[in-house]
């Protein structure tokens, strides 16, 4: 007889968060079957069948109708988005259908410039200024991108986006948080940075209009090109095709540093985690920057803490799906690093960012320094609905190996410290600069 | 009167039925009839090594890939599969060492239960060699799935949780396994269905196995199967980096 087993290790749980806007396009075809989809895979498959308590067959009935009225896509998105808003939690979510065209389109199209999505190379996080004001910040640059180009600089704020205010988008998201059925505030950094990012997404060709204040606060209004993002393009499953950029760097103080932006692309990012953890074995502390990491494929946590971790049947937590429970087991890798491991954490990290610094945190193995992480860790899985969109889930809850249920809580850091403008603008980065000096003081 | 309300429902939530006059026949009768309506024993006794490739997908979920696995006699095999945006993902035995290795874990030796149960699904031709294999074998009743009338036999192996089958009555062929998957993350149930019976060589070989397992579906179409191919001399070896492992 053949084998029909499973072989658990290519079980992997995709835990991402997905909050990219997208053009709306009509699309009207499969409206009710999709709505009937997404209620009856979230009563049959969501890892807790009483669903907190609510009364799903309420929602159905109360929505139902409002699905057979709706006439355009946009609508169908809303009626959906507002049934499984009700269930107040992260990982779950409609992806628009538009998202699929590069990856379910032919080689020559896909290699077509004018239909694939850049941005201007840099990242922004939203700052309070000492009039507890909101401001959108430049946080970093990418070396050699279009805003490097025209001197943009981390410190720099972003007052307009494409002739709209972003102190409208800031509010606008902060109210829908408000007003959402979670209300988890921790929640609020992540949102507010990819609905940002994605504002400064466009066509590659096409041209952005950004209107900035300098380092010496004067505005400065710049016309900066869509270019490919950094990175590899990767693709897994259903998500909308993403560069994935990993970047390794010896630091002063004998130091490493890793960074990467999402937890994809696993035959090419875990190869380049190994080789950046073997080059750093001598040094006295890695820094592993998790900033901006909305998360990706959940296994790839434990894979990579199997390098920080040399005794066995160490785990950074448990999954509790519908009827059974999984440990995220860690394989310790050899040779294992044994010195100090910081953590940069901030209100982006996401999901399996937050599954493996919670789990080395309360496994006592690294420090976490920066602010607390999003508070979104449901693995979940993406599935394609009868009118093309995509549909995400949560498949299992999780909790930390210290007890503690990351989704709607974070983790929260050993060591907080929050970047400022004035900080970013004097080409400090105030919690890789704690980091490193925790792994100083360390040593002596 | 309460005892006889729980013996009534007892009755009506089992989930086989079978009528009183007809007796189950025995389990080793069961699976000689699956070996003769798949080829027979001699046909099976003449195959040394199986190569088979084919393609899987996670239901739904958009992600595709290839599957390659050898096996050999008596319990080596060596499987590869090759998945989109994870990578490749390779599981072996050479008789003795059961592991693992993939872009994400890196190389593991598989221990205890998990590493006793890899052993036994690396047993060749397994339907000739039960009784080394289990404990016991016991026909329990008759359930119907997918519509197919079938025997229910439970396998109890020498360690670890049974491992159950259902064989077809009419056809006399293996449609449904269940088997609990132990590793270090934990116990997984996996219900397997077993369809599209074609021809390879001289044996019949399920073409299609739709499996189940953590709420999801995965779905692996078998292309083709070779019997007696000659294998290269180091096939079952164990890479270097779980050689390594072994030696620690």
């Amino acid at each position: 007889m053949q084998s029909v087993t499973l072989g658990l290790t290519w079980v992997c749980f995709v835990s991402l968060i997905t909050l990219r806007a997208a053009p709306l396009q009509p699309q009207q075809r499969f409206k009710l079957e999709s709505f009937e989809y997404v209620w009856a895979t979230i009563r049959d498959k969501h890892w807790d069948p009483k669903l907190g308590g609510l009364n799903w067959q309420a929602v159905h009935d109360e929505l139902r109708p409002k699905m057979e009225t709706s006439d355009s896509i946009s609508q169908d998105r809303a009626v959906i988005n507002e049934m499984i808003r009700r269930l107040g939690q992260s990982h779950v979510g409609i992806i628009p259908a538009e998202l699929y065209n590069d990856l379910d389109s032919a080689p020559a199209a896909a290699t077509d410039q004018s239909s694939e999505d850049g941005n201007i190379g840099i990242d922004v996080r939203v700052l309070t200024d000492s009039g507890n004001r909101a401001q959108v910040v430049v946080t970093t640059v990418d070396e050699g991108s279009a805003a490097a180009k025209l001197g943009v600089r981390p410190g720099w704020q972003i007052l307009k986006i494409n002739g709209k205010e972003v102190a409208t988008l800031v509010e606008s998201t902060t109210e829908l948080l408000r007003n959402s059925p979670s209300r988890s505030i921790t929640l609020l950094d992540l949102m507010l940075t990819r609905a940002i990012l994605s504002k400064l997404s466009g066509h590659v060709g096409d041209r952005s209009q950004i209107e900035f204040l300098d380092s010496e606060n004067k505005p400065i209004e710049l016309e900066i090109p869509y270019r490919t993002p950094k990175g590899a393009k990767a693709r897994f499953g259903y998500l909308p095709n993403t560069h994935v950029w990993i970047e390794q760097r010896k630091l002063a103080g004998n130091a490493g540093y890793i960074a990467f932006n999402f937890f994809l692309d696993p035959a090419r990012v875990m190869s380049v985690f190994e080789d950046a953890v073997k080059t750093f074995n001598r040094c006295d502390g890695i820094v592993l920057d998790l900033r901006g990491n909305p998360g990706g494929i959940g296994a790839m946590a434990a894979g990579m803490a199997g390098w920080f971790i040399d005794k066995p049947e160490q785990r950074l937590g448990t999954l509790y799906l519908r009827d059974t429970n999984l440990k995220f087991v860690v394989n310790p890798r050899r040779p294992a690093y044994r010195g100090l491991l910081a953590i940069l954490l901030d209100g982006a990290s996401g999901s399996t960012s937050e599954i493996l610094a919670g789990g080395l945190k309360d496994l006592k193995r690294a420090r976490i320094f920066g602010t607390r992480s999003a508070g979104a860790a449901l693995p979940s899985v993406i599935e394609r609905l009868p009118n093309g969109d995509g549909f995400q889930y949560p498949l299992a809850n999780y909790i930390s190996e210290g007890g503690q249920a990351l989704e709607g809580t974070g983790v929260l850091p050993d060591v907080e410290v929050a970047p400022t403008r004035q900080a970013l603008l004097q080409g400090r980065d105030l919690a890789l600069d704690a980091a490193l000096s925790w792994i100083k003081a360390q040593k002596k | 009167m309460r005892t006889r309300v729980a013996l009534l429902l007892l009755v009506i939530s089992a989930p086989w039925v079978r009528s009183a006059d007809e007796p189950l026949p025995k389990a080793e009768v069961i699976i000689d009839r699956f070996v003769e309506a798949t080829g027979g024993k001699a046909a099976y006794q003449k195959c040394r090594t199986e190569v088979t490739t084919g393609a899987m997908e996670f239901v739904g979920k958009g992600i595709k890939g290839s599957v390659r696995s050898y096996k050999a006699e008596p319990n080596k095999t060596y499987s590869v599969t090759e998945l989109e945006g994870v990578g490749t993902i390779e599981e072996g035995s050479d008789g003795k060492v059961a592991w693992s290795r993939s872009a994400i874990q890196g190389p593991r030796i598989k221990s205890g239960e998990e590493k006793t149960t890899s052993l036994r699904l690396a047993t060749f031709n397994p339907d000739l060699r039960l009784r080394e294999i289990y404990k016991t074998i016991e026909c329990v009743g008759v359930e119907t799935i997918d519509g197919q009338v079938c025997y229910k036999v439970v396998m109890t192996p020498q360690e670890g949780s049974p491992d159950t089958r259902y064989y077809d009555k009419k056809t006399n062929l293996l449609v449904r396994t269940s088997i609990i998957l132990k590793s270090p993350m934990g116990e997984v149930p996996v219900e397997s269905y077993l369809s599209d019976y074609r021809k390879e060589g001289d044996i019949l070989v399920a073409h299609k196995l739709k499996q189940k397992a953590l709420g999801q579906e995965f779905l692996i179409l078998i292309d083709k199967v070779t019997w007696n191919r000659d294998l290269p001399k180091d096939r079952f070896d164990l890479p270097d980096d779980v050689k390594a492992l072994t030696a620690q």
